[in-house]
């Protein structure tokens, strides 16, 4: 049989090798007559190329061969590697991050089959519009592709007893919601899907049950004490379990407790919109077929009920997993490209830094082709080094990205949805093996290329006199992409830090600074009147307070993530048809809201404590709305229908603008996402409130007095979301700072190592050109005109790169336009700005080698060879 | 005497495999024996002759042991095994279809 002679051979081979060489030996030396003009040595090599074994146990002596030139000549290693470690390194810390947030699938039941079914309305042309409760009925009797759908809204809810009340976030469910996800609860059950609504049940996650319960494992069937009444714990989720939903859902990803909707549940105006809602896909549905499917339900809804059909309702299926990163990806996915770039430098400076080894190591690789090495042999040779080079590189690289992420994971990115989950694991070691080899095939290419045109002969007779010009047209061609990348990541890094520049210095409509702010879930009393009064002796004790320079409440902070409340309005005036798509953001506040808040009056009046409940209705504006409601009138004394919360829901109403105030961003610090209309609480009253209360000093420093002050009203009421206004503020500005700081990062590597590359480049070939240099010095050329033509030189490459840079930054910039704020993707000074970085890292490239050319003594480069 | 030239390309596995195919023999002496039946014409190198025996081995077609010569040298002899024999005669066969084709193209009018 051919293979067991082929394997007996290969065992003789590898493992009797000492045997099988002296034999061979032997046999040649028997038959010296045959050499005639042959080496033996010649013969043996490529009798032992004949042998099966012969990849195997030749590979293994090219690494060490590899690993021995490696380390011989360790300033060339140390460059080469600190260079890959950096493009690895960057590259592992972005590509878990991407790999958490972007790939790696929700952690629930089949998530692939999970959706958000979003509503969206001609009237606010909102793509992502939450739901009514009629209008998920309907969704859920009428739709044919989905196994069951849920929906979820995040409220709060204040558990009492214990040492002090505490307020936390609720999320109240369609009793299928938790079963829908199919997560295994830690401990219990989660709402049986044809339970009813209104239960007095309740779930908790597994932190409030370790922190408020004491992790008691008899926790289920218990009741737990909670402000309006006393569910039954049915379960506990498991630690670790999350909502994944994008931040502009309003559903908050640690939710702390959820509960079943009340019994009213199907009882709520059609056009009342609050609910998220998610389905599960049949099996082997597809995306496209529920979205007819829901296309269809729509429009069968449109019909039957004459408010969505008038607004125009239409249904959109979104998978859970790409609808939660929605926000976040562009800019990962700018930053990873980024990423890419630096690593592609990298590469590109390795393979230029082989590629002159290689030009040095000619007469080496002329010699070991005469020692009968084949062409394969050395250019595998070649390729190992760069891929012994790239293995040190990717496991340092490893470890400095495991830093990178660790040191990305302070930046606060609560926004990252999943970030928490970053880690190394396969899928990112994989992806680091894979960027490895790709980059040792990259840089391990170029050289090889090179080496291919190897002639024997020449290379042996030739010195070192010049570089084949060749290998310099490649090595140009090298640097010259290097500029262009360099100049393009500038660009890039440039844009996000003029975003983050003028994102600090954009005027959100507030002060931030030196506002406490909490949350209060107010007590059952029993007429609005009361109500009204309680909060306005509360708001009186907290502004008794020493320090306190104004207090005042709103039912939505700005930049908080409480569900938003917004809605359409009408000028008196306009038909229906007339006011479409007039929609603000609604807002109840108290008289001295704004003035804690620093929002400015631009005409009228703030609230005062005579816009009572049964009084004429007021309202404020923002200027947003007065400009375009009203355009070149003043707002004050019209009239707009526009809806108020009342017990039971909400009801529209005429009511008088009596102030105009300055746009406030609630939702976003570069947009203006809405107008908006302010009702005074008294009017309008809603729980929970949120207290901003202005003092001088450290804000949070209140919060114990705040605390005793309320025990004392009521030991049974707790705030929460305890934060300075800035913390919002901060957070507000997290996406553009993440990548800002990250595109800043990866510029300055570009920079870096675009440098270093046209160092190593301009230096070798100062040192190929040494003889002309003298010959040319000898001839009276002056030092500054020897400095002056080796920068020339770079400065040439570095002037294609530039323009290459200018074009290829032009291509991508529309792609930054979503990720830039307040700057054009073209703007004329970070240009001119990365313009200067560029030519900056060119000249300090070049000077050092420039300057060792003008210092050198001519007599001594002529001399040299 | 006639001029040596090289082995024709491609031929030097088939005159080995038959040249052993007579007796055992050993590296020196197949070189020897296709000097001597060719009159001189083909003349093998030693770094033809050598990688072509091992890779014939690997392949199963040889076989080889160590022995000794008539001078009473030792000596690596090879032989040729029963796939040698039938890959002896597939060659032997195309090689006669190549020969008689060639002769037609250079014959032919």
């Amino acid at each position: 049989m051919v293979w067991t002679s082929k394997a007996k051979q290969f065992w003789r081979f590898t493992a009797r090798r000492r045997q099988m060489e002296s034999e061979l030996d032997e046999e040649l030396r028997a038959c010296a007559a045959l050499l005639e003009d042959e080496g033996m040595e010649q013969v043996k090599e490529s009798v032992r190329d004949q042998y099966a074994g012969i990849r195997l146990n030749s590979l293994g002596h090219d690494f060490r061969y590899a690993w021995r030139t490696l380390w011989k000549s360790r300033s060339f290693t140390a460059v080469a590697l600190l260079t890959l470690v950096l493009g690895i390194g960057a590259n592992t810390a972005i590509f878990s991050v991407v790999y958490a947030v972007l790939l790696r699938p929700l952690p629930y039941d089949r998530p692939e089959q999970l959706a958000l079914i979003w509503s969206s309305f001609q009237k606010t042309g909102a793509p992502h519009a939450p739901t009514s409760t009629i209008a998920y009925r309907e969704i859920r009797q009428r739709s044919r592709t989905l196994q069951d759908v849920g929906a979820i809204w995040v409220g709060s809810g204040t558990f009492i007893g214990g040492e002090e009340p505490e307020q936390v976030k609720v999320a109240q469910v369609t009793p299928n919601f938790l079963s829908l996800l199919g997560v295994t609860p830690a401990l219990g059950r989660v709402f049986a899907p044809d339970s009813a609504f209104g239960e007095h049940t309740i779930v908790l996650s597994y932190g409030l049950w370790q922190r408020r319960f004491g992790g008691d494992p008899q926790i289920v069937g218990k009741t737990v004490p909670m402000q309006g009444g006393n569910p039954t714990v049915v379960g506990v989720m498991p630690a670790g379990f999350q909502l994944y939903f994008s931040s502009e859902s309003n559903v908050a990803m640690d939710v702390q407790a959820f509960v079943p909707f009340d019994r009213f549940f199907y009882k709520q105006p059609v056009t009342l919109y609050y609910l998220r809602v998610v389905a599960r896909l049949k099996p082997g549905i597809g995306r496209a077929q529920a979205q007819d499917d829901l296309d269809s339900v729509a429009s069968q809804i449109r019909s039957a009920y004459t408010a969505l059909g008038e607004e125009n309702m239409t249904l959109t299926l979104a998978p859970m997993q790409e609808d939660a990163v929605r926000e976040i990806r562009p800019a990962l996915l700018a930053l990873f490209a980024g990423a890419g770039l630096v690593l592609l430098i990298a590469c590109v400076n390795v393979a230029n830094l082989l590629l002159e080894r290689a030009s040095a190591r000619r007469r080496e690789m002329a010699l070991r082709t005469a020692l009968g090495a084949g062409r394969g042999r050395i250019l595998r040779q070649l390729f190992l080094e760069g891929l012994t080079l790239c293995g040190v590189g990717a496991i340092l690289g490893v470890a400095l990205g495991w830093a990178g992420v660790r040191a990305l994971l302070s930046l606060r990115t609560d926004y990252l949805v999943q970030i928490r989950n970053v880690g190394l694991n396969w899928p990112v070691l994989i992806f680091v093996a894979a960027v490895t080899l790709g980059s040792a095939m990259v840089f391990g290419l170029a050289p090889a290329w090179e080496s291919t045109r190897l002639e024997l002969m020449e290379n042996l007779r030739e010195g070192s006199w010049s570089a084949a010009p060749a290998r310099r047209r490649l090595s140009a061609a090298l640097i010259v992409g290097e500029v262009m990348l360099g100049f393009v990541l500038v660009i890039g890094a440039g844009l996000m830090i003029r975003t983050l520049a003028n994102l600090r210095a954009v005027r959100p409509g507030f002060d931030a600074q030196q506002v406490l702010t909490f949350q209060l879930r107010l007590p059952p009393v029993s007429s609005e009147d009361a109500l009204f009064n309680w909060v306005k002796d509360w708001e009186a004790s907290l502004a008794a307070l020493p320090g306190v320079e104004a207090v005042g409440a709103t039912s939505h902070i700005p930049l908080g993530g409480f569900a938003n409340w917004y809605s359409a309005y009408r000028p008196e005036g306009l038909s229906e048809t007339q006011a479409a798509g007039m929609i603000a953001d609604y807002r109840c506040v108290t008289p001295g809201y704004f003035r804690a808040m620093s929002t400015r009056l631009v005409e009228g009046r703030f609230f005062n404590s005579e816009d009572r409940s049964g009084g004429r209705r007021v309202v404020i504006v923002d200027d947003l709305l007065a400009r375009k409601t009203w355009p070149g009138e003043s707002a004050l004394g019209k009239r707009i229908f526009a809806e108020h919360t009342v017990p039971n829901g909400f009801q529209p109403d005429w009511a008088e603008v009596v102030g105009v105030v300055e746009h406030v961003r609630n939702h976003s610090l570069s947009e203006q996402v809405r107008p908006e209309v302010y009702f005074a609480f008294a009017q309008s009253p809603r729980s929970p409130l949120n207290f901003a209360v202005r003092l001088p000093g450290d804000p949070l420093a209140l919060v114990p007095a705040i605390r005793k002050e309320l025990a004392r009203r009521n030991p049974n009421m707790a705030i929460s979301n305890v934060r300075g206004m800035e913390a919002y503020v901060e957070s507000a500005r997290g996406p553009a700072s993440f990548t800002a700081v990250l595109a800043a990062i990866f510029a300055a590597l570009a920079l870096l190592l675009a440098a270093v590359g046209i160092y190593g480049v301009i230096s070798y070939s100062v040192s190929r050109r040494s003889r002309e240099l003298g010959v040319r010095m000898a001839l009276g050329a002056s030092s500054g005109e020897v400095m002056r033509m080796v920068q020339r030189e770079g400065l040439t490459l570095m002037g294609v790169g530039l323009l290459l840079g200018f074009a290829a930054a032009l291509a991508v910039s529309r792609w930054l336009r979503g990720l830039i704020y307040g700057v054009s993707p073209i703007d004329p000074l970070t240009y001119a700005l990365a313009f200067a970085a560029i030519v900056a890292a060119t000249l300090l490239g070049c000077w050092r080698p420039a300057a060792k050319a003008a210092r050198a003594n001519p007599m001594d480069a002529i001399r040299a060879e | 005497m006639n001029k040596s030239v090289e082995v024709l390309p491609g031929t030097l596995d088939l005159m080995i495999l038959r040249t052993v195919d007579l007796r055992p023999m050993h590296g020196v002496g197949i070189a020897e024996r296709i000097r001597q039946v060719t009159s001189g014409v083909f003349i093998v190198k030693a770094g033809s002759l050598f990688p072509a025996l091992h890779r014939l081995e690997g392949k199963g077609w040889l076989a080889s042991h160590w022995g000794e010569t008539e001078e009473g040298r030792r000596a690596k002899f090879y032989t040729l095994t029963r796939s040698g024999k039938s890959q002896l005669a597939a060659e032997k066969r195309n090689f006669q279809r190549v020969f008689l084709a060639m002769t037609q193209v250079l014959e032919g009018e």
